[in-house]
């Protein structure tokens, strides 16, 4: 053993030694570190990827960030229950036929300091028509190519093919950007798309400082925004992609981000309510949770099926025991708290003996039911495997199949494919009873964005009525009344509505929280100690 | 020249390798029952834009045909577009392939100077307290999943004693990009404070990749040392009065590293592989959550794309452990 230790001594001290040197090299190099943000940036942690900064390719409610902080709309949504309110529009009329939007600009201009001008509006609509990507589906039905024009450099008309009741709900993500620089940028007919996925043509009111779709986008300031600046800003904001969740709180609580969203977990958001850091906003979103009941299908396309599914979920558990009561309970296919949504419905209890007694009266024969849910989506599957259970009980046989969104985004257009039945959210694209009901319960919609097949013609000519009326008093009626003739239909199971838990550092102070902005709007946040 | 020759046959095989794995990634990535255009157009496009949108991809046409226009594109240099940012793919993979073989690379380098040595202890010391504290740590490296390691360490190192970064590659966005590698770029600025962040940051990531890595090399190294520890050649080494230290780490060393070194060869891939678990928790901004997105999404081109690359980089790899063996055993290159 002697001679082994000669042997091998040497080498291993001198491992030693590199491993003290090392050790003390480290040390040194820990003093350097900690928080080096600057004392006014705002680092926010998101989840999703910034994998494209054009504002008319990107239309989701991850990725708002980018549209919200880097452009402006003509209209824009703001506060909890939202508002809809003039941004770089000073003022609009309709036409009394409801054919004509006409919108006067405010003086405002582009990072690159030219005036924002009609003919970037008219290029912006043009464009998102053009590139059939983001919003276009909000548009495409109600504004032909070619339609909206710009009467002076101040003015601009957008002429609809049909009276459309949302339109003006839309109009915020028609989201202006800076023709002359983007055209200059155009290959191929491409509209300039590659260019502006990695840059910024607009005149929000932070600018593009860099941009690396591995990291996410960090914008400073724009001291010429329309809107001007008070006393407290942000001088820099920063939104990172950061994928795990234990990442991002973590990485709240020691400071290296100052937000992040507010859809966590809710054992993340006590962890988080318990650190002297941190501080969390709660707001009731406007996020529905159901499920999707393909009605057109044998046996769901018999009424006491699908009340017998209605009564065999477990709402009561669901809500306060998986998820801790962090939501709140939503019997009708619209947020609570959006207009137009009906109060006092009590809407479907856990009740297996009344489900039993609907099941008793379906005519067709039973057959094993097939319970969709989004894989990597806990709640889905959660929500699954519960409503199997409770089905199970009254002998109805299941099997539960999650998949990946990309997968059951595709099932849910065809009708073959579609699953018996499928959980999923319905998010905010714009704060309109429409985005809801309208959408996923309309017979024109059928395949598209309606995907229970559910077709009930009174239904639907609420529905039509409401989508053209200018009448806000006919709208709220309409909608009140065919989300309460959906719910009585059972044609879906209606679960809760989303809250929002925003978790900011203590010093973060002005963040308004909006369901369509998520509280990313960052030019009202500001520090203060 | 018998190296010579082995490398020549290795670049041989080297076009139908990667044409193989081209057919065979293109098969599987387009025949999953996923409809990228669905996903990529949104949950509020209408039919008509997403028919409109397979037409203009291309996507309507049989897969063969889609296959052939892709083999014949990747020859000419073009791996296509991302189906989502329609950016080049080719600026997607090489943003971030430097960010992941710069951590590959350090993480072997670490399992590599701690696992030899330690397999050697072991080996020398078969059977011993140390022996047996050695087996626990590496059998506990293989075993340990690599995000509770790295929650861990974060939770440990990051959160309770400050002393490293929590996440992210570098404090804001790095030295001036040269070569993409943080290390060397930070280095050819000749700027100490961001070669001391880069440094800081990459070693929690560094040594959770490390750790499993680190395990099968000083498993590999103590069979091969005890092998060649009981050769005759070592008893007449012994008998003809060489020192010790010459016997181990110039003879006996030199013969037991040929398994060791043909496990760093595939722990090489197996580091990029796993390096998704690790980017994730640490928010290294590299290829594996770009691949794992990707496949999500199903955006055909980028896992194309990724596949290659990850192809390519695992045969020059092992081309390059074939040439080790070379320089290692003599007789190899003969």
């Amino acid at each position: 053993m002697k001679l082994i230790d000669s042997v091998i001594g040497a080498p291993v001290h001198r491992l030693a030694r590199f491993a003290a040197v090392a050790v003390l090299a480290i040390g040194g190099m820990t003093e350097a570190l900690g928080t080096a943000e600057a004392a006014n940036k705002f680092v926010f942690a998101n989840s999703s990827a910034y994998d494209s900064l054009d504002p008319h390719a990107v239309f989701d409610v991850g990725r708002v960030a980018s549209r919200l902080n880097l452009y402006d709309g003509l209209m824009r949504w703001e506060d909890n229950p939202p508002q809809l309110q003039p941004w770089l529009a000073e003022s609009y009329e309709i036409s009394d036929d409801g054919l004509t939007y006409t919108f006067k600009l405010r003086d405002a201009k582009f990072h690159d300091g030219s005036p924002v001008e009609a003919s970037d509006v008219v290029y912006s609509i043009e464009r998102t028509l053009g590139m059939k990507k983001g919003a276009y589906g909000l548009f495409n039905a109600s504004i032909e190519p070619g339609s909206t024009v710009a009467t002076d450099s101040r003015t601009v008309a957008f002429r609809l093919n049909k009276p459309s009741a949302i339109f003006l709900a839309t109009v915020p993500e028609i989201h202006v950007v800076n023709e002359e620089l983007v055209r200059s940028h155009e290959v191929d007919g491409d509209w300039g798309e590659v260019w502006l996925s990695e840059n910024d043509a607009g005149s929000g009111s932070f600018e593009l400082k860099r941009y690396d779709p591995a990291i996410g986008f960090s914008a400073t300031r724009f001291a010429d925004h329309f809107m001007g600046w008070g006393d407290k800003y942000l001088d820099e904001i920063e939104f990172r992609t950061v994928v795990e969740i234990n990442s991002r709180v973590l990485g709240l609580m020691n400071g290296d981000f100052q937000g992040t969203d507010g859809y966590l977990p809710q054992d993340q958001v006590k962890r988080l309510a318990a650190s002297d850091t941190i501080y969390v906003q709660e707001q009731e979103s406007m996020r529905i949770f159901y499920s999707i009941i393909q009605n057109a299908r044998s046996p769901m396309n018999d009424i006491n099926f699908r009340k017998a599914l209605s009564y065999a979920f477990d709402y009561d558990g669901f809500i306060n025991d998986i998820l801790s009561g962090s939501v709140a309970r939503d019997p009708v296919p619209l947020p609570n708290n959006i207009w137009g949504a009906p109060s006092g419905v009590e809407g479907y209890t856990y009740d297996l003996e009344k489900a039993k007694e609907h099941l008793a009266l379906v005519k067709e024969p039973l057959r094993e039911i097939t319970l969709g849910a989004l894989a990597g989506y806990g709640q889905t599957e959660q929500a699954a495997a519960l409503l199997q259970n409770g089905l199970n009980k009254i002998g109805i046989k299941t099997k539960i199949v999650a998949e990946p969104w990309p997968v059951a985004s595709g099932k849910m257009r065809d009708e073959q494919q579609m699953y018996d039945l499928l959980f999923l959210w319905k998010s905010t694209y714009y704060a309109d009873p429409n985005n809801w009901v309208g959408e996923m319960y309309a017979c024109d919609q059928v395949g598209q964005r309606n995907n229970s097949w559910y077709c009930n013609p009174e239904v639907d000519a609420l529905l039509i009525e409401a989508q053209t009326s200018t009448d806000m008093d006919v709208r709220r009626a309409n909608y009140e009344k065919a989300a309460v003739m959906v719910m009585e239909d059972a044609a879906g199971i209606f679960v809760y509505n989303t809250k929002w838990y925003g978790p900011f550092n203590n010093k973060v102070k002005g963040v308004r929280f909006s369901p369509i902005g998520n509280g990313q709007e960052m030019r009202w946040v500001y520090f203060e100690e | 020249m018998r190296a010579i020759v082995l490398i020549v046959n290795r670049l041989i095989w080297f076009a139908p390798t990667v044409l193989g794995l081209m057919v065979i990634t293109f098969t599987i990535s387009h025949l999953i029952p996923a409809d990228p255009v669905a996903f990529m157009a949104g949950e509020n496009a209408s039919n008509e834009t997403i028919e409109a949108l397979r037409h203009e991809l291309g996507f309507d046409r049989p897969i063969y045909v889609q296959l052939y226009h892709y083999v014949v594109g990747v020859m000419n240099g073009e791996f296509g577009v991302s189906l989502y940012t329609r950016r080049p793919i080719v600026d997607d993979l090489f943003g971030r392939l430097p960010a992941t073989l710069e951590l590959t690379f350090v993480a072997v380098f670490v399992s590599v100077i701690i696992g030899i040595p330690l397999g050697v202890i072991s080996a020398v010391y078969r059977n011993s307290l140390l022996d047996h504290v050695l087996r626990l740590i590496t059998v506990s490296g293989l075993a340990i999943a690599a995000f509770w390691l790295a929650i861990l360490f974060q939770l440990l190192f990051a959160m309770e004693l400050g002393w490293t970064p929590l996440q992210g590659r570098v404090d804001g966005w790095g030295p001036d990009e040269v070569t993409g590698f943080f290390l060397i770029d930070a280095a050819l600025m000749w700027d100490g404070a961001i070669f001391r962040d880069v440094v800081a940051h990459m070693m929690l990531p560094a040594i959770t990749l490390a750790f499993p890595a680190m395990a099968t090399i000083v498993r590999f190294t103590r069979a091969g040392v005890l092998d060649a520890i009981n050769s005759n050649y070592v008893l007449y080494e012994q008998a003809m009065g060489f020192p010790r230290r010459v016997i181990i780490w110039k003879y006996v060393l030199r013969n037991a590293l040929i398994g060791t070194v043909t496990q760093i060869g595939l722990i090489f891939g197996v580091l990029i592989a796993n390096g998704v678990v690790v980017e994730a928790v640490f928010n290294w901004p590299g290829l594996g959550l770009y691949a794992v997105n990707s496949i999500l999404q199903s955006d055909y081109n980028a896992i194309m794309g990724f596949t290659i690359v990850q192809g390519v980089i695992f045969i020059i790899v092992n081309l390059s452990v074939d040439i080790a063996h070379g320089f290692i055993d003599p007789r190899e290159a003969r």
